[in-house]
């Protein structure tokens, strides 16, 4: 059959289906997405094939170096689509076979410092990067495949921790790799560089096509990540996919089944370590050098985040995820663009969620009621209380200046007012009908108060606080992920 | 039947950008428009920041971001100087990030100048991207000997000494007056960190060749319990070098050999100079200018410094305060004519001299962009102050 | 034999070992009845540190102490296990209860959103500078610094003896706790079978409640022993102990609480003995090497008892 895997079946719904209790946490429960009366558009969108939808990322991502000259958003497509090949390979570990591998960035980090060490002055070796290729993919693909040999015995949280040591053992030793001594000798063997890394790293050099400038590097990123994409599709359609989902789902049943389960095991996390080390090489050629910083914890953290918001188990999801995680980090620097995104994000959540209608004009209005009694209070009585100005310019930001306190000094206050923010949040969260709303009025001014005296100040470190609350928030309202699909785990 | 078509049309589009790619790919690729057109100064300019914000040395960053920015405040405040917006970009120590905010830095047509980055690793990743777009960079950390060797000359400028003049400088004071000798041995400590592993490398091999015994351990930044690696300290060993980024950690170390009684002497680089925190009796430290905190003529700017950021400072703070004097100066010189450019910038800041600063000497740049007539102080910590003692 | 070394050594990784354990206690306890790795687990340890930081601040800081140090000492404990034991309700209450059914991995990443949220605020708030407990200069009675030397000629600090008689007495209470009082007992029979127990009349919402509030209630004292030892507190410091932590607990046999006890003392002991005897440089490398072999020997852990997965 064309289209996709799912078929939307015809049953009609209970008409006292939102009063029945759902019945326990079973696969009834799991199906009732399946069963949901959807519109059409959306059901018609479910029919186009997979692929399509591929192409057309493939297509706009190519038109992006031809649409902006401005290299910055160049270097952050390329991440952006760096980070796409891991959260891919990371996705047929964790999403298809449902293993959890905490140590995947290790194999990010063998395959970079093995194309540098290959493509370096570092031992003088200068192989062609089609050359590099196969060696570093086969030999990561190898290192995936011991790591998970113990994964025969272990199961679910115990292959967790293996995985976790290994990458940090990874880490240690190629940041001491620059004094490997046996024991008893004094003069350490300098194999990775240590804290220095390796420097020098030459540029992807493919039988004479040589690749230096940026514009290249993100088509030749987006290449790989596109015949990944492919490969990936491709096996996600064949048997070994279908084998690793029911892996996914009950291992026990599995294998009942006739599944050679550990021999799939394998071959997912060698797979996955495959994709894994040619993302490496392509890291490591553009940087120009490798630190064994880059393939630490922090990393894994970030590439597992984009994974399952963007739906763990879905190809669409992982180029979701990727963009939306990695752009909101690099928008959010700025702190012009951060307030705009603030302010729109808590308006539109507003209009988008509070009914009936007359709620909302109340909300709002005795928002900026307040906003403007509490300035002419404070301009009165405690002049201190507006010397600041705010964050952007322009008419909003004149409109800020005269609705929004902004004291001379804003540190200590402006943390008082953060921490208690965050107080106030969660008690209203806890408040049902109209007090909520009504409570959501001193909520929304206190929040503006501490996002112009205190967040926007420190942009680098607000960025980091607002992507932990997206993913509380989207996790807790979401939690297949953006593009995944809800389901029923056997623990 | 449709899957197969759009499969086919995959494969053939990738095929397209393979070919499209090899055409782009030709390094003879023309720069996108990064040549700084002139900026008018009438509406204030620019300066990137790059350190490391968040992460592991976020108290090392976050410091130099603020001493950086009190400066451009108090300047912004006076009538008639050229308004200065300082721009913050979070590396996280890390070199791809800081390559990538460099490139944000460079496509942005506002900024002439960058302060940073803070690590000597982050300084050669971000070099090839600044340099190309024509960006002058200074660092206030970054102390590897062979940045400053003439390849990025005009471009890379730091106003701290590097490991070159402090590891000797450290070794010497050690074989001459603590009792360092052929024959006795010194631990020396370093975090695995490259700044550290450089100095410890270059102080342990002057020792070793003047035929003191050195045993070289290790640490981690992220550790807080060094009573294991103390218990290997011999009585035999009369000093522990802890070239460390952080001076916690050294204040940790020494109390540590104390409360274990051993005799050897605790001697801290320029990261362990900080007297709100390293403050163990009878220890060393070696830095390049006296304590800004106890200079007298600092004590103002010191008292509204802590004013505007309360809580502590590091010692790598204070010379973004002197890089963000630098560059106000050298914006002044460019902007004269009422418009500047990035080249302006850098020729105005290569040749900016001050006679005296916060950090108690002139500071002036070599040809090669380091601090001119460096020198490195030895002090010892007495009663919890610091004394100069060399 | 270098005695002085040895014993210097063991010490060193008993005390170490203790803190590690009490933290794998809480990530031990969540997960039995949950199945739930809480990263967020080390943050609350750095907020309890915090806590305790703050406590002696307002009590005159650690040169002028206005009280007793033995006050001191107790109310540090007694703020900071009840800080960070409403710390875990709340992180409980509104980031993962909605998760209880959804599928394991989605409140990892909300633990994991929570960590960033905790570990950042806290710099926002408090500086990134590391600060110091200072615990020297507490007059009347000397803590850190005061000692007391083993025939052996090894050296231990009276902190050391606090950590370690600390931490000891409040596993045996959560083991009291847990075996012979009736909350303990629903708490032993939610992480066996939540569904069972639920149908038996236990509130299973309540036991969650509670078992995240100890749990995070000695992650919150373990954060104030590891600063009374090594006075060192800063934003990020729950990262490392929060790993270490997890590691702990799984080595030792995951819902198991003796195993977590037994887990954090053995990576403390094999910190300190290999930095001791082999080197310091590559002691992380050297301890994760062990307890990879440890796993291999024992699948499930130390302690941990085979699954019996029922079909």
């Amino acid at each position: 059959m064309d289209g996709g895997d799912r078929e939307i079946p015809n049953v009609p719904a209970r008409p006292d289906e939102a009063q029945v209790p759902k019945v326990g946490v079973d696969s009834w429960v799991a199906t009732h997405e399946g069963r949901v009366h959807r519109n059409r558009l959306v059901a018609e969108l479910e029919r186009v094939p997979r692929p399509a939808f591929y192409l057309a990322f493939g297509v706009a991502a190519a038109l992006l170096p031809a649409l902006t000259s401005n290299d910055y958003i160049i270097r952050v497509g390329f991440d952006t689509l760096l980070y796409m090949l891991l959260a891919l390979g990371l996705n047929i570990v964790v999403g298809y076979a449902g293993l959890l591998d905490l140590g995947y960035v290790a194999f990010y980090g063998f395959g970079a410092y093995g194309y540098a060490m290959l493509a370096s002055p570092k031992f003088g070796i200068h192989w062609d990067t089609l050359a590099i290729i196969p060696v570093v993919v086969v030999a990561t693909a190898l290192l995936g495949f011991i790591v998970a040999l113990p994964s025969r015995r272990l199961v679910g949280d115990y292959l967790a921790i293996i995985t976790l040591f290994f990458g940090q053992l990874f880490v240690t030793v190629y940041q001491n790799g620059n004094r490997i001594s046996i024991l008893g000798q004094t003069r350490g063997y300098d194999m990775t560089g240590g804290p220095n890394g390796i420097p020098g790293v030459d540029n992807w050099n493919l039988g004479g096509l040589k690749i230096a400038s940026l514009q290249g590097y993100f088509y030749a990123a987006l290449i790989v990540f596109l015949l990944c994409l492919g490969v990936v599709y491709l096996v996600d359609q064949s048997r070994t996919g279908r084998a690793w989902k029911s892996l996914r789902e009950d291992p026990l049943a599995a294998e009942l089944m006739g599944m050679p389960v550990n021999r799939l095991k394998l071959v997912a996390f060698a797979f996955g370590a495959a994709i894994a080390g040619l993302t490496g090489t392509l890291f490591a050629a553009l940087n120009t050098a490798v630190f064994s910083a880059d393939f630490d914890v922090p990393t894994l953290i970030i590439v597992y985040a984009m994974l399952i918001l963007g739906g763990a188990g879905s190809l669409g999801g992982v180029i979701l995820g990727a963009i939306v995680v990695n752009v909101s980090l690099e928008v959010l620097r700025t702190p012009g663009h951060a307030t705009w995104i603030f302010y729109v994000v808590v308006l539109g959540t507003l209009i988008a969620r509070l009914r009936p209608w007359r709620w909302l004009a109340i909300v709002l209005g005795g928002t900026i009621g307040l906003g403007f009694v509490a300035h002419a209070i404070a301009a009165a009585a405690w002049p201190r209380g507006t010397h600041g100005s705010a964050s952007i310019g322009g008419w909003a930001g004149s409109f800020l200046d005269h609705w929004q306190l902004h004291p001379a000094n804003p540190n200590f206050i402006g943390n008082i007012a953060f921490v208690i923010l965050v107080f106030v949040i969660l008690g209203v969260t806890l408040l049902r009908g109209w007090v909520r709303h009504l409570a959501l009025i001193p909520t929304l001014y206190l929040a503006s108060f501490a996002w112009e005296n205190r967040l926007v100040i420190e942009p680098s470190v607000t960025r980091l606080i607002l992507i932990g609350v997206i993913l509380i928030v989207l996790m807790n309202a979401r939690p297949q992920g953006l593009l995944g699909t809800s389901r029923v785990e056997i623990v | 039947m449709i899957r197969r078509v759009s499969l086919l049309a995959l494969v053939g589009t990738v095929a397209a950008l393979a070919v499209v790619a090899s055409a782009v790919a030709r390094p003879a690729h023309v720069a996108s428009a990064q040549a700084a057109s002139a900026l008018s100064c009438k509406s204030g300019v620019s300066i990137g920041m790059l350190a490391p914000i968040t992460g592991d040395a976020a108290s090392i960053g976050g410091d130099q971001l603020h001493w950086a920015e009190f400066y451009f405040n108090q300047w912004n405040k006076v009538k008639g100087h050229v308004k200065i917006h300082l721009v913050q970009g979070d590396t996280q120590l890390d070199p791809s990030k800081a390559s990538t905010v460099a490139q944000s830095f460079a496509s942005n047509g506002k900024i002439v100048g960058v302060i940073g980055p803070a690590g000597s690793d982050e300084v050669q990743a971000v070099a090839p991207i600044l340099r190309k777009a024509g960006l002058a960079f200074a660092s206030g950390s970054a102390t590897r000997v062979s940045l400053t060797n003439g390849a990025w000359k005009g471009y890379f400028f730091r106003d701290v000494p590097n490991d070159g003049v402090q590891g000797p400088t450290a070794a010497n004071y050690m074989f001459t007056n603590l009792g360092v000798k052929s024959g006795t041995s010194v631990m020396v400590v370093d975090d695995q960190e490259s700044y550290s592993t450089g100095l410890a490398d270059i102080v342990g091999q002057n020792l070793t060749g003047k035929g003191v015994h050195v045993d070289r351990e290790s640490i981690s930044q992220k550790d807080t319990d060094f009573s294991s690696l103390v218990a290997k300290v011999t009585s035999a060993t009369k000093v522990v070098y802890l070239p460390f980024q952080l001076a916690s950690q050294a204040q940790l170390f020494a109390q540590q050999l104390q409360a274990q009684g051993k005799t050897a002497v605790a001697f801290g680089s320029d990261g362990t100079f900080d007297s709100s925190k390293f403050t163990v009796n009878g220890s060393y430290i070696s830095f390049f200018a006296p304590d800004v905190t106890t200079l007298p003529a600092d004590a103002k700017v010191v008292a509204s410094f802590h004013k505007a950021f309360p809580g502590a400072t590091s010692p790598f703070g204070a010379p973004n305060y002197v890089l963000a004097q630098m560059y106000s100066n050298a914006v002044t010189t460019a902007c004269k004519d009422g418009k500047i450019t990035r080249a302006e910038l850098r020729k105005d800041f290569a040749k900016v001299s001050l006679k005296s600063s916060i950090l108690g000497t002139p500071i002036r740049f070599t040809a090669n962009g380091d601090l001119a007539a460096a020198k490195f102080h030895i002090f010892k910590i007495v009663n919890g102050k610091y004394q100069t003692v060399q | 034999m270098n005695w002085n070394l040895f014993v210097t050594e063991l010490v060193s990784g008993i005390t170490h070992g203790s803190v590690y354990s009490l933290i794998a206690l809480g990530y031990s306890m969540v997960y039995g009845i949950l199945k739930l790795l809480n990263f967020a687990h080390g943050d609350i340890y750095m907020v309890g540190a915090y806590i305790g930081l703050g406590i002696v601040t307002v009590l005159g800081g650690p040169f002028a102490l206005t009280v007793n140090v033995a006050l001191l000492l107790f109310l540090m404990f007694l703020c900071s296990m009840l800080g960070g034991g409403l710390l875990g309700v709340m992180i409980e209450r509104f980031a993962y209860r909605r998760l209880r059914n959804a599928p394991r991995i989605a409140p990892l990443i909300t633990a994991l959103g929570v960590s960033f949220f905790l570990e950042n605020a806290a710099q926002l708030v408090l500086g990134a500078q590391q600060q110091s407990y200072n615990s020297f200069s507490w007059t009347n009675t000397p803590i850190a610094l005061s000692h007391f030397t083993l025939p052996s000629g090894a050296v231990v600090s009276y902190a050391s003896v606090i950590v370690v008689v600390g931490a000891v007495v409040l596993m045996v209470a959560l083991t009291l706790f847990v075996q012979r009082t009736q909350t303990g007992k629903a708490m032993r029979a939610t992480s066996f079978d939540r569904e069972a127990a639920a149908m038996m009349g236990i509130d299973v919402d309540r036991v969650i409640v509670v078992t995240f509030f100890i749990g995070s209630a000695l992650a919150g004292a373990a954060g104030v022993f590891n600063c009374i030892s090594y006075q060192q507190v800063f934003p990020t410091m729950g990262f490392q102990a929060g790993l270490f932590a997890f590691t702990a607990a799984v080595v030792g046999g995951i819902g198991n609480l003796p195993g977590s006890v037994l887990g954090g003392l053995l990576i403390g002991l094999a910190e300190a003995f290999s930095i001791g005897y082999i080197s310091s440089t590559f002691e992380q490398a050297i301890v994760f090497a062990i307890l990879i072999a440890v796993m291999l020997v024992r699948p499930s852990g130390i302690l941990g008892r085979a699954a019996v997965q029922k079909v």
